[in-house]
């Protein structure tokens, strides 16, 4: 007790830090409020409740929202929450100042080009617009700075990695026989995994979207660009995912009264999410002609495996918060979930979006399903799942993380507890709502992405209650969101006008029950965990990207794409190989 | 242990999905759940879970 009460606040020991973390949640925040706006326009929209758009302009918003907040929110935060567990676990500040600036800047301008691109698609006389949905590839084109700014962004969050592993690399000159602490051990992973999958969409952006859109080159392989988005489309999903498991490993089970139970356990899971989650992206493209049936079967039991970890997590974070509990002298078998500090919003937010998460989970189950998929593929079934796991276990979990974080950077206390607990139930229960219907509606075969889901002469039918019933509830769960949405920005912002306080939080994290002591060293070796990722991708894509290239009419598409076969695939590979040798051979000669 | 604000309010979260999904359940055992049974059910748990709050909540000073 008394180090908790003696150690200083995140803010007074590293200030600089404080001041890159402060930046950007402030961009995180502000994303989120434009993007929650969209977000309520559309769902009053598409259920007809109230209409204040065009519904030609349905796509600029609905690329607005997913852009502002899967992309610029989710990923800000995410930098601040590494930057800050990078320095508080390695208990060093970053090795430059302006270097860390730099990234942020970075990111920054790229996000101001890529919003100021959508948003052109409001104002038609700028001859501007970026209505290509946060997936943005062909053949869908958009403004070229659309795609400037996005490749910005993501060379800023590779500097911004690059940051992270300069301070470890400091770290481990002073600290040679120690093991990596376990969260910024979680960055490290995390940052490689991100290096692996953003080359894909960076190929994309560099080599073809961006001199498409210049009108450089006349056309691209549509597959090609939809293949390399996916590459990254599903690792982005762990890249979000990351940050809220590092709160939930390392910060959930103390706000619950006790400790996290294994160490390890946590590194395996992290090294697990490094090693299986690029090699699957195929899973989202069951239904593109041009992928061979047996590459997209082994992209199906790839995925499969990825349960594991997600399982590993649950069960270690609920024995870590029941292990709370019975601190704070909870018994029985269900009776403890009574001893849980409810009141506490950051708890009680973090709590709820992994009880959340696990419905995700399931329904994440049947889009990886290569059979069931065909039955919810695009419809909105899809955002009923993902407004679960990114839109409520990472972006739930990283509001109520906010209440506690926050006041470690600006060194005030929290506003108000009882604004912020009312805020995480409201979201919650907004989120059930919302998705329910989305889910349902999607089985229904209600279609998503469209202005207007009402067809003529076309009934859609449900099982259980009506269409009618589904509509209301997405728009009032849609409507609870946005107001949660509003309850969050009025909390923080008042926090941090609010007056600086000795003692703004309490930051101590308690040691695991089981420490890192007892896991093998080899957990550590990132440079062969990195060898056997980069392994694992180039057996997984390289003959689909193959078949893909050769399918569709080759690097830059014109030709017309044929149905591919595994044999397809090989034959091209076999057939670039020998004439490569045979040239080889010519030269040789 | 006492029904606190924060108890109760979580309590009715949790409520919001069960009532949602009874229609489901009740479809598995054939029964025809109709929307308006749906919400007096759930308008009763609130009105139960308002009387324990009366008795059990933070500013009564029963024990519980
Ligand atoms: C105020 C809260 C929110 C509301 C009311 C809302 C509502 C909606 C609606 C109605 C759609 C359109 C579905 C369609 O037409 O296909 C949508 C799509 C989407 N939402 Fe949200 N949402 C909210 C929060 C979030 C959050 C927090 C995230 C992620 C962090 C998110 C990510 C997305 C994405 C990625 C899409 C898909 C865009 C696309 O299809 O290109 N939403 N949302
Ligand atoms: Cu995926």
């Amino acid at each position: 007790m008394a180090t908790a009460r003696s150690e200083h606040a995140f803010v007074d020991k590293f200030p600089d830090e404080a001041g890159v973390i402060k930046a950007t949640f402030l961009v995180a925040f502000v994303a989120l409020g434009i993007g929650a706006f969209f977000g309520l326009i559309q769902a009053l929209h598409r259920t007809n409740v109230v209409r204040v758009i065009d519904s030609a302009d349905y796509y600029t918003m609905l690329t607005g929202h997913g852009v502002l907040l899967a992309i610029v929110f989710t990923i800000f935060f995410l930098c601040g929450v590494f930057h800050w567990a990078t320095a508080r676990s390695l208990d060093r500040p970053a090795e430059s100042k302006l270097f860390s600036w730099a990234w942020v800047g970075l990111m920054l301008t790229g996000t101001i080009l890529a919003t100021v691109a959508i948003l052109g698609g409001l104002v038609p006389s700028l001859g501007m617009s970026a209505d290509v949905l946060f997936t943005f590839y062909a053949p869908l084109q958009a403004h070229p700075i659309f795609y400037i700014g996005l490749a910005m962004f993501i060379v800023g969050t590779w500097l911004a990695g690059a940051d992270w592993f300069l301070s470890y690399r400091a770290w481990r000159k002073d600290n040679a026989d120690e093991r990596i602490p376990l969260q910024a051990f979680m960055v490290l992973t995390t940052m490689i995994m991100w290096y692996i999958s953003t080359l894909g969409v960076a190929v994309s952006v560099v080599f073809f979207l961006i001199p498409w859109s210049l009108g450089l080159i006349e056309s691209v392989n549509p597959l090609l660009t939809r293949t390399l988005f996916w590459y990254f489309g599903h690792p982005i999903v762990y890249f979000w995912l990351m940050p809220a498991y590092l709160m939930w490993y390392t910060v959930l089970p103390k706000l619950a009264g006790g400790r996290l139970f294994s160490d390890p356990l946590a590194r395996v899971v992290f090294v697990l999410f490094l090693l299986l989650s690029t090699p699957v992206g195929i899973h989202h493209q069951y239904l593109d002609p041009g992928i061979a049936e047996g590459f997209k079967f082994i992209a199906m039991t790839n995925t499969m495996f990825l349960l594991l970890p997600s399982l590993l997590t649950a069960f270690t974070v609920v024995a870590s918060v029941e292990h709370g509990a019975r601190q704070r002298g909870g018994e029985g078998y269900l009776r403890w979930l009574g001893a849980l500090p409810w009141r506490d919003p950051a708890f009680t937010g973090m709590a709820l979006a992994g009880a959340m998460f696990a419905a995700g989970g399931f329904s994440g189950m049947i889009n990886a399903g290569m059979n069931i998929n065909y039955l919810i593929h695009n419809t909105l079934w899809v955002p009923g799942h993902f407004h679960l796991t990114v839109g409520t276990a990472v972006a739930l979990t990283m509001m109520a993380g906010s209440y506690w974080l926050v006041p470690q950077v600006t060194g005030t206390k929290l506003y108000s507890r009882p604004i912020g607990l009312l805020q995480v139930i409201m979201w919650f229960v907004g989120m059930v709502f919302m998705s329910n219907a989305m889910h349902r509606a999607g089985l229904a075969g209600i279609p998503r992405r469209t202005a207007e889901p009402q067809y003529q002469n076309f009934e859609f039918l449900t099982p259980i209650g009506s269409i009618f019933e589904l509509r209301v509830q997405i728009a009032l769960g849609g409507t609870l969101l946005f107001l949660s949405v509003v309850l969050f920005l009025f909390n923080i912002l008042l926090t941090s006008l609010g007056e600086e306080s000795e003692r703004p939080v309490d930051a101590y994290l308690p040691e695991p029950l089981s420490g890192p002591e007892g896991s093998p060293r080899i957990l550590d070796n990132l440079a062969m965990w990195t060898g056997i990722a980069a392994l694992l991708v180039v057996l997984a894509y390289t003959l689909p990207l193959a078949g893909i290239i050769q399918n569709g009419g080759g690097l830059f598409g014109g030709g017309l794409p044929v149905p591919a076969t595994v044999s397809a695939g090989l034959d091209f590979v076999l057939m670039t190989v020998t004439s490569a040798f045979n040239t080889l051979l010519g030269v040789v000669a | 242990m006492k029904l606190t604000k924060a108890r109760a309010l979580v309590l009715i979260a949790f409520s919001v999905p069960i009532a949602i999904e009874l229609r489901t359940v009740a479809g598995f055992f054939n029964v025809e759940l109709p929307l308006i049974a749906v919400a007096v059910i759930e308008f009763l748990f609130l009105a139960l879970l308002f009387v324990l709050y009366g008795l059990y909540g933070e500013g009564s000073n029963a024990a519980a």
